[in-house]
């Protein structure tokens, strides 16, 4: 049959193989075998990712009649998306056991990470409004399985809503596209593109940034992120503060290198403002946070900041794609391993003031030395990943010729610094009151241990990260 | 071996966290004998480093490690011997070590206090080794972030106050430094592959944004960097709170080896990577200099408290350095700038030998008084032990001949005069100034009456074992310059750019 390569979506199959399998089976478990959906989500992911990994030396091509792209970009960003759900599953495994919706959160799981992957490769409008909504849908439904009260229902409402709305007004910008062109394929789009109205071409753009803006959190549409990140509960805030965010740069720097090409439009400066903007607002408005959730939520606006910088130049800079891959790894292991400890802080006081850190450094010096490791990469001191992803984001920038957004953010680091030292501060500067026993889950000093090693590791030794990462400049256009 | 010197702290701290914490004194002598090994491992060096300059494999560096670390940027592991480096690394090591010897007693959170005074110990011998601007930087936080958690923990009142300015400030320095270090490589063409490169070598090779006018904005962003470390004024505001609030170990590490990463980037650094810059706002390096030494003088001219005091006559002192660094840029004979840079190395390390050792005097009189503020004392000749220590290292403070406070500055002020005589002007008042500041806390802490109810001991035997060193130092490179001298002068960064 035409146009029917099944070889070339391995990942894509096994995964929808594990949601089709996946949906009785969480329903019909009972009693000890409720937590067997986690172990066969554990193992499809891992096969998932396998797979992924024997096509990275594969040559870019389009398969399914040009509506789905076999590339190095896309391959790369697989394996981000998939290693960043089974690092996100354990705390999620850990957290739901014995809970009502053990058997199902792995289901929602392994569909967010579907749509995630399917993002990474589609070339065509249809299907890249498919697979972000079949990823936004999931993470919705797994914000609304904490079963927390009136804070979780907001959180998960609030999600929806805000999703819905601007998945709804980048779908309007993608007709535009298509009216434009008269095609729903992205590489036919960035061939007639160039000759269509321009004032038309930014209308379409600008309605087209709002999904991928809401998607990672940039601004203006993060304000459902510290809300819904402080409703939900702690394993899964760090899931959806990470999965869908490496999906969302995937999108969005294929859909503006292959449908925008050469800075059609102006996006470039256009990204280039907008990264500024948000890591300004994310940095500014963490400094007042008094609870952790919310802290390490506008922690993640700013960061998504950073990021847009690789993306402001990666039409130009031939490292910014690497760059942008370093940083969203660096930046999961991170993240993860901030909130895995979160997760075992809220298991035992049920809240995640940073006052309940108080003194944590002397009642488990472990668990506090880790947190810690993590903010300080997070505010990206050596020799911790963060450390070099911010180093190699500066660098594109000064070689793409924006040095004020590199002076820039390298200001708004500065002010990073100091709200990502808060918690350091309640843990080791002040004395404890009264006795914190965190909780041990099983799944949690996994998590943890692996995030932390990945930080280390990344920031360490990133020689081999860096060459995988180069794959990333294979894009198909 | 310099890799093990440089990691010997490391993995010394590494095991402290493995040993039980419910044995203080076995985690405080393993803390004292990795840092000892330290040090006798960098005498060893000393004593094998080629003094003509001419040793070693590439550049005149000694003993060099050069490994892939980051192929695909052009950055590498490249650590080895420059002389200045391998003054700085025995100086390190020593203070390190006295430390040790000085917290013995000290029981709270040993663990935690013993690691990260080792952690620090390998940022900082890793950053004086460094060959290679981004293992640079990586070293040179690593060696801040301790510090952090020194004041933060075991400091004074102000104590998280202080951290955190000490932080931010430093920080935001090193961001704006990392920026000129990027600029400077995407200046520099690579080699193996990669586009550019971080090697120190390859930059002063290339010599990137001579001449243009982008170069100002470059030398500003590593001046901001290593300026906040010296301190310079104007970037000096951290310095007296972080000094006040750190525990006595703490103030002697930041201002014996801490501040020394300032000017170790300085001569290091942006002399021999931007010559012709400095060259062209020379001007403005000396200004900063003869500023933060008059500034300096009169600010701990008006202190009270001892601690405080000391700190600001670091500002003074490391504004040689920046003098020196200027006056470099404002001349071109050769003489007269192996003359500056001679001495603006000898004053890092009779700096660090004399202020170290007023620290832990200051830290053990506030101590035991239960006050640091000068007009608490008096007549305390009767301690003779510590009298004639403290007697010691402010006269080599004020630069009394045969000790080593005065080689350096007889260095720096001879250059000046060679240069431009006012500007020895300038910095014979920031001289004159603090020469009246040293006499004034000898009369005020040593002479004249003893007030009712101050009692206190002489100093102990550990105590003696920490200050006596630095004080024996100061007054052996007083008297043989020539010791030090010889060795900082086969830096080839240094020479080489004296040549040029």
């Amino acid at each position: 049959m035409k146009c029917l390569e099944l070889w070339a979506v391995g990942p894509e199959l096994a995964l929808g193989l594990m949601c089709l399998l996946l949906v009785p089976l969480a329903g019909f478990v009972r009693g000890k075998w409720r937590s067997l959906p986690s172990i066969v989500a554990g193992f499809g992911l891992t096969a998932a990712l396998i797979l992924t990994a024997r096509m990275l030396p594969w040559s870019g091509q389009e398969v399914f009649c040009g509506t789905y792209a076999v590339d190095g970009f896309g391959t790369v960003f697989k394996v981000l998306i998939i290693g960043s759900a089974l690092l996100a599953l354990l705390p999620i495994a850990a957290y739901f056991r014995g809970r009502d919706a053990e058997p199902h959160a792995p289901v929602a799981l392994t569909f967010a990470t579907l749509g995630g992957v399917g993002l990474a490769g589609s070339l065509d409008l249809g299907l890249i409004v498919l697979f972000l909504q079949m990823l936004s849908t999931a993470s919705y439904l797994l914000v609304g399985m904490t079963r927390g009260g009136k804070r979780a229902n907001e959180a998960t409402m609030k999600y929806f809503i805000y999703g819905a709305v601007a998945l709804a007004v980048m779908a309007y910008g993608l007709t535009f596209l298509y009216g434009l062109t008269g095609s729903l394929s992205l590489t036919e789009i960035g061939m007639a593109l160039s000759g269509a109205d321009p004032v038309w071409v930014w209308v379409a753009l600008s309605l087209v940034l709002v999904g991928y803006a809401f998607e990672i959190t940039a601004v203006p549409f993060q304000f459902w992120a510290p809300d819904v990140y402080a409703g939900a509960s702690a394993p899964v805030t760090g899931f959806i503060s990470v999965l869908p965010k490496i999906a969302g740069f995937a999108g969005l720097l294929r859909l503006m290198l292959v449908a925008f090409p050469d800075g059609l439009a102006g996006w470039p400066t256009l990204i280039a403002v907008l990264a500024a903007v948000t890591m300004a607002l994310g940095n500014l408005a963490a400094l007042r946070q008094t609870h952790l959730k919310r802290l390490l939520a506008y922690s993640s606006i700013a960061q998504a900041g950073y990021i847009l910088i690789a993306v402001a130049v990666s039409g130009t800079v031939d490292g910014a794609l690497p760059a942008t891959g370093y940083y969203l790894a660096a930046y999961t292991f991170m993240n993860l391993a901030a909130f895995t400890v979160v997760a075992q802080l809220e298991r035992v006081s049920g809240q995640d003031a940073l006052t309940g850190l108080r003194g944590l450094s002397k009642t488990a010096p472990g668990t506090a030395a880790l947190l810690t490791l993590a903010l300080l990469s997070l505010a990206g001191i050596p020799p911790l990943a963060g450390f070099l992803g911010k180093v190699l984001l500066l660098q594109v920038a000064l070689s793409g010729g924006l040095t004020w957004l590199a002076v820039f953010a390298a200001l708004n680091m500065v002010i990073g610094l100091y709200y990502y030292l808060r918690p350091v501060v309640e843990m080791y500067l002040r004395a404890p009151e009264g006795e914190i026993r965190l909780h041990v889950q099983p799944g949690y000093p996994w998590a943890l241990g692996l995030t932390t090693l990945g930080t280390l590791l990344l920031g360490l030794w990133p020689a081999p990260v860096l060459a995988l990462l180069a794959n990333l400049t294979r894009l198909l256009r | 071996m310099v890799n093990l010197i440089i990691f010997l702290p490391l993995l010394t701290g590494l095991l402290i966290l493995a040993l039980p914490a419910s044995r203080p004194a076995l985690l405080r002598w393993t803390a004292l004998g990795g840092s000892g090994l330290t040090l006798l491992g960098s005498l060893w060096l000393w004593l094998g480093f080629d003094r003509s300059g001419l040793g070693g494999a590439a550049g005149g560096v000694q003993s060099r490690t050069l490994l892939d670390w980051i192929p695909s940027i052009g950055a590498s592991y490249d650590v080895g011997l420059s002389g200045l480096g391998l003054a700085m690394i025995v100086l390190t090591a020593l203070l390190m070590l006295l430390v040790m010897v000085y917290v013995l007693p000290q029981r709270e959170r040993v663990k935690e206090h013993a690691f990260l005074f080792l952690l620090m110990g390998t940022g900082l011998l890793g950053l004086f080794a460094a060959q290679d601007l981004l293992l640079f930087y990586l070293f040179f936080e690593v060696a801040l972030v301790p510090m952090y958690f020194i004041v933060g923990i075991w400091g004074g009142e102000g104590r998280r106050y202080a951290a955190m300015k000490f932080f931010l400030y430093t920080r935001a320095g090193s961001l704006a430094m990392l920026l000129s270090f990027l600029a400077l490589y995407l200046g520099t063409p690579g080699t193996n592959g990669a586009a550019h490169s971080f090697s120190i070598t390859a930059v002063a090779a290339a010599q990137p944004y001579a001449g243009t006018p982008a170069a100002f904005w470059v030398m500003l962003g590593l001046l901001l960097g290593f300026g906040v470390k010296l301190p310079t004024f104007p970037l000096h505001n951290w310095l007296p709170d972080a000094h006040v609030e750190a525990p006595t170990e703490g103030s002697v590490m930041l201002a014996g080896a801490q501040l020394k990463m300032g000017a170790f980037g300085l001569l290091y650094i942006l002399l021999p990577l931007m010559p012709d810059t400095v060259r062209q706002y020379g001007w403005l390096l000396a200004a900063l200099g003869v500023i933060s030494m008059v500034y300096g003088a009169l600010a701990a001219l008006a202190q009270r408290d001892l601690k405080r005091l000391i700190a600001y006559t670091s500002i003074n002192h490391m504004g040689y350095v920046m003098l020196a660094a200027g006056l470099w840029g404002l001349t071109n004979s050769p003489a007269v700038r192996e003359l500056v840079l001679g001495g603006a190395a000898f004053q890092m390390v009779s700096h660090g030998l004399l202020t170290g050792g007023m620290f832990f005097l200051v830290g053990i009189l506030g101590h035991r008084a239960g006050t640091r503020n000068i007009d608490a004392f008096g007549g305390l000749m009767a301690l003779p032990r510590f009298a004639g220590l403290l007697a010691l290292l402010a006269f080599g403070s004020l630069g009394l001949p045969a000790l080593s406070g005065f080689v350096a500055e007889f260095q720096v002020i001879g250059g000046a005069v060679g240069v431009n005589v006012w500007w020895a002007v300038l910095a014979v008042i920031g001289l004159l100034v603090s020469t009246g500041l040293y006499l004034r806390v000898l009369a005020g802490v040593l002479m004249g009456q003893k007030p009712d109810g101050l009692d206190i001991q002489d100093l102990n035997g550990r105590e003696l074992w920490a200050i006596v060193p630095l004080a024996a130092l100061s007054l052996l490179l007083g008297i043989f310059p020539s010791l030090l001298l010889g060795v900082v002068a086969a830096t080839d960064a240094v020479t080489g750019a004296t040549g040029r």
